[in-house]
């Protein structure tokens, strides 16, 4: 068991791989000798060298479409953007070349591609630096899109998305990359696994990322009104884990969806609409659905503040449930 | 009223030879800011009219339409007026078109290239070749504002031949039938077919006849060049057939490539004695550096060096006259 | 350049297979049989057999929306693309691709493609991975004038370039972007040109002489196997069909149309061949034959195969997940 920063973990599974395996390149801006703009690749240039630990120019579209091209012809390549706001330069190599090239060629072709992605508001980076696009992933067939919250998760969830055959988006929260927690194994986590990582009997908070810990700052203060939150931390986003929101909800008969992006056409209604949709019996009181709101993230600390939901609006939304 | 012409070639300095040497590459908006520079040179000094071949870029379109934004035009420009074929034919229609206004100077734009096809129609017209294609023996490479005042002063001449010099050139017969013409030289080489045109591979090239010949040029004719030297005002050519068993001599091919090549036989070649021989293999003859002429095995190619080619204007004496002249004095 | 007489056969069987093979699609197309597009390479057949005569079957290629002739040219199998366009379960695609998504892996190639542009950068990828797999394969990217209007053209050449990739970038400068002539979509004639702003070799030929183009293409080729990097090679040629079938391409000045035609790459070669005894008309005669039955085989081939079962929608989007079928 060791203690990790987030982005140690990450490194650590991307490290993992990069020595099993020649064919795991990592590629970027400043992913190089620079270390990565949040810090991430630090020290992989000097491990692994150049040609494999490689800064690229400011080209979104080269850098997806270079991970493209090397996943078709033998390379297990991990692709940087500096921030997924910049997936909207890059966004066709992704959507309808990595996504869809296997379905196109009639399933012929292996895409074995991760593309790794900052999200998230918080730390006054304004409109185009903070947003949460997961949705724009999770919208495409073809894409695996996963948000660990902890070091231990990024580990594994990182050592499976390199093991994966499709491009798997790996977002990673900005504000997480600091935060320490425990690692007791360094082992793959399966895609399409959430986890339960608060048991309550009372209201499901379903949740990924960083909101995981708003999650329970606000069960905490639920719980001191007598209502048990369980905490249902996804990892991935697709494939779904619908089993274990469904197992939560029959025993809770509440849900809250609990996301950090813009509210209107987020995956949270995805979410919502699903446990509406197919577990509409188990349930009590209408899903609750959180989000920010719907403007571009703004400057000043105290726009920004407003602007993302928090563990206040998730304790007003499971009061009015009961 | 002084008038002059432009050929500018769209296709100039785009061939292989950037991909198997280390040719020069100017780009045709390059071009037109050379054009823009002749044109400017040329009014400030009395030039009236100028005309342009057209072509697929319209270079002279642009000239004009860049000028005249920038309020700077002041002689008049137009295009001559014909169906352009987007091929060499162009400037050979242009340099007839040229001949016939009998305007005071041609001022071509490209490589040997394109001042061998603008040489087959431009007789009395002076000619002002100017470099922007590959290996130029024949095109000077010049700042456009000069060669824009040698257009000037040329044009302002009663006597301009004073400073020009009537090149000699190459003619080319296959079983007496004159097939083409060479400014500078004619190679012949292994190849049949025109492919990327230039010619490049020494180990190709069976003979050469020059016009004259350079160690200072690029080129096949810098072969000969490395083994004597004939200048432009000699009365003789050049013929050398390349193989086993005479003088080995290296010299620059194309640009960045120098290479031995080993001359079998050289001769001087008098003005208007013909060189003949009997191909005994399919071959083709290139001209000034472009796959010209096929031959099929046991044809008989004869190549007569004369000095019946333009007359090319030496913009140096040219310029140094009119200085002499006072044509530069303001009062 | 010796090209010998075998090779020059060869090219001229991969053009004619592709002349009448795209003669066919546009029959097919006309007739109802092919859903969806279809754009076509007739007289651009000069440029991909002359290129592919270059390359090794482990080369790679990135094509475009226009690309039956590469996928010919490369070694494609005219039985499966037939049945693709027809969208039978057996084609090359599983009918999920249609004419502009067919792809051969085990050929190296990788996708025609129906985004503008999007092969650049592909091709970077195929480049870098070759590079670090330290082999001595090369990537031919084909494109049109059109796409190099595109910010990947730009991205793709200079990455290309910073890390001297074994690419051959070939333009098929067909003078058209759909609809808007060279002239009016971009302030060059030679995309040759933009070489120069990459650091790498730039050269035009003319497109329509395959012997033109493979001079250049071999001379390309090497320097890439050799890992001196990207070469930028424009070829100009000429659409002769609208930009899709059903495109009147009334855009396309008569006289230009014409001139064009005067230089189809077809006779002109086969005029050559038969002019230098390559061939003799007969033995040309006899190629067109042979072509012209492989062609009715493959339409024989694609309409005896099975349209696909509406459920096969849902397999393939994931190696290992099956999407949800729809419930009626």
């Amino acid at each position: 068991m060791s203690i990790m920063t987030y982005a140690e973990g990450i490194r650590e599974g991307m490290s993992i791989r990069m020595r099993e395996n020649p064919n795991v390149v990592l590629f970027g801006e400043d992913v190089g000798a620079f270390g990565g703009c949040f810090g991430v690749s630090a020290g992989m240039f000097d491990e692994f060298g150049p040609e494999r630990v490689r800064d690229t120019p400011i080209s979104e579209g080269a850098i997806i479409g270079c991970a493209v091209g090397a996943a078709a012809t033998g390379l297990r390549p991990i692709a940087e953007l500096m921030f997924c706001d910049f997936l909207t330069v890059g966004m066709d190599q992704l959507v309808n070349q990595a996504a869809k090239m296997r379905y196109m060629f009639g399933g012929k072709i292996n895409m074995p591609m991760v593309v790794r992605m900052p999200a998230g508001a918080g730390s006054g980076a304004a409109a185009q630096h903070s947003q949460s696009l997961e949705a724009w992933c999770t919208h495409i067939p073809g894409l695996k899109v996963v948000y660990p919250s902890t070091a231990e998760d990024a580990l594994g969830l990182m050592l499976s998305a390199i093991d994966d055959d499709n491009p798997v988006i790996f977002f990673e929260g900005k504000l997480l990359y600091g935060m320490k927690s425990e690692v007791s194994s360094k082992e793959p986590i399966p895609l399409g696994k959430g986890k339960i990582v608060r048991e309550g009997g009372d209201v499901s908070i379903i949740t990924y990322g960083r909101q995981v810990f708003d999650a329970a700052k606000a069960a905490d203060l639920l719980a001191k009104d007598g209502i048990e939150a369980e905490i249902i931390d996804l990892r991935s986003l697709y494939p779904l884990d619908k089993a274990l929101i469904e197992q939560s909800i029959a025993k809770t008969h509440k849900a809250i969806v609990l996301t950090e992006e813009v509210k209107r056409g987020g995956y949270g209604g995805e979410i919502s609409a699903t446990i509406a949709e197919e577990f509409f019996d188990s349930l009590d009181a209408p899903v609750a659905r959180i989000g920010a709101l719907n403007t571009p993230v703004p400057f000043a600390p105290v726009l920004e503040q407003y602007y993302m939901p928090n563990e206040m609006d998730v304790v007003a939304a499971a009061k009015n449930m009961f | 009223m002084a008038s002059i012409g432009i050929i500018a070639n769209p296709a100039s300095g785009k061939d292989i030879r950037r991909l198997v040497s280390y040719a020069t590459t100017i780009d045709n908006n390059e071009k037109i800011n050379i054009c823009q520079r002749i044109v400017l040179a040329a009014q400030s000094l009395g030039v009236k009219e100028v005309f342009f071949m057209p072509d697929t870029f319209m270079i002279g379109c642009a000239v004009l339409d860049n000028l005249e934004n920038d309020g700077v035009l002041k002689a008049s420009i137009s295009m001559l007026d014909f169906e352009i074929d987007a091929s060499m034919q162009d400037t050979v229609t242009a340099a007839a078109m040229l001949e016939e206004k009998r305007v005071s100077c041609a001022i071509v734009l490209g490589g040997d290239g394109t001042s061998r096809a603008a040489a087959k129609r431009l007789q009395e017209v002076p000619m002002l070749s100017v470099s922007t294609g590959t290996n130029n023996v024949y095109p000077v490479l010049m700042e456009g504002t000069v060669a824009g005042v040698a257009a000037a002063v040329v044009a302002s001449m009663e006597d301009p031949r004073a400073c020009c010099i009537r090149d000699k050139r190459i003619e080319v017969y296959v079983n007496d039938t004159l097939r083409d013409i060479a400014l500078v030289d004619a190679v012949v080489s292994d190849d049949f077919f025109a492919g990327a045109r230039a010619i490049w591979d020494p180990d190709r090239i069976q003979r050469i006849v020059v016009t004259r010949c350079h160690p200072a040029t690029i080129g096949f004719s810098a072969v000969a060049g490395a083994y004597t030297i004939v200048r432009d005002t000699d009365e003789y050519g050049y013929a050398l057939r390349f193989g086993p068993g005479g003088a080995r001599v290296i010299a620059s091919i194309a640009a960045g490539v120098l290479t031995e090549m080993e001359i079998a036989e050289a001769q001087r070649l008098p003005l208007d004695e013909p060189y003949t021989f009997t191909a005994d293999r399919r071959c083709m003859i290139a001209l000034d550096g472009e796959r010209e002429v096929p031959v099929a095995a046991g044809e008989t190619v004869t190549l007569r060096v004369r000095r019946n080619g333009p007359w090319r204007v030496l913009p140096r004496r040219a310029i140094e006259e009119a200085q002499r002249r006072g044509m530069f004095r303001r009062s | 350049m010796e090209i010998s007489n075998e090779l020059m056969k060869d090219i001229y069987l991969q053009m004619r297979r592709i002349r009448d093979f795209e003669g066919t699609a546009a029959k097919l197309f006309a007739d109802g049989e092919v859903p969806g597009f279809v754009h076509l390479y007739m007289g651009e057949e000069a440029i991909a057999p002359a290129v592919c005569a270059c390359l090794r079957d482990d080369d790679f290629i990135t094509s475009t929306h226009r690309g039956h002739g590469h996928i010919i040219a490369k070694g494609g199998d005219l039985n499966l693309m037939m049945a693709e366009l027809l969208g039978r379960e057996t084609g090359y695609c599983k009918g999920k691709g249609g004419s502009m998504h067919i792809a051969d892996r085990d050929k190296g190639i990788l996708g025609a493609n129906g985004i503008v542009g999007a092969g650049h950068c592909i091709s970077t990828g195929a480049g870098l991975s070759i590079k670090l797999r330290k082999t001595d394969q090369v990537c031919v990217c084909f494109f049109g004038d059109g796409s190099t209007n595109q910010g990947t053209f730009h991205e793709a050449l200079n990455m290309a370039s910073i890390w001297k990739l074994p690419i051959i970038f070939v333009c098929e400068n067909n003078h058209y972007g759909i609809s808007m002539s060279q002239a009016r979509h971009q302030a060059i004639k030679d995309v040759s040109d933009r070489a120069a702003a990459y650091n790498m070799p730039g050269v035009s030929v003319d497109g329509n002489d395959p012997l033109a183009v493979y001079e250049a293409a071999f001379e390309a080729v090497a320097r890439a196997r050799a890992g001196k990097g990207p070469t930028l090679i424009e070829c100009k040629t000429y659409r002769q069909h609208g930009h899709f079938e059903g495109d009147p391409a009334t855009y396309k000045p008569k006289e230009e149309q014409a001139a064009w035609m005067e230089k189809d790459p077809l006779p002109r070669f086969a005029k050559f061949l038969e002019d230098n005894g390559v061939m003799t008309a007969k033995e040309i005669e006899t190629v067109d034959a042979q072509v012209a039955q492989q062609i009715k085989d493959a339409i024989e081939f694609a309409k005896a195969q099975p349209i696909p079962s509406p459920e096969s929608a849902v397999v393939d989007v994931y190696s290992d997940i099956v999407e949800e079928v729809r419930v009626r």
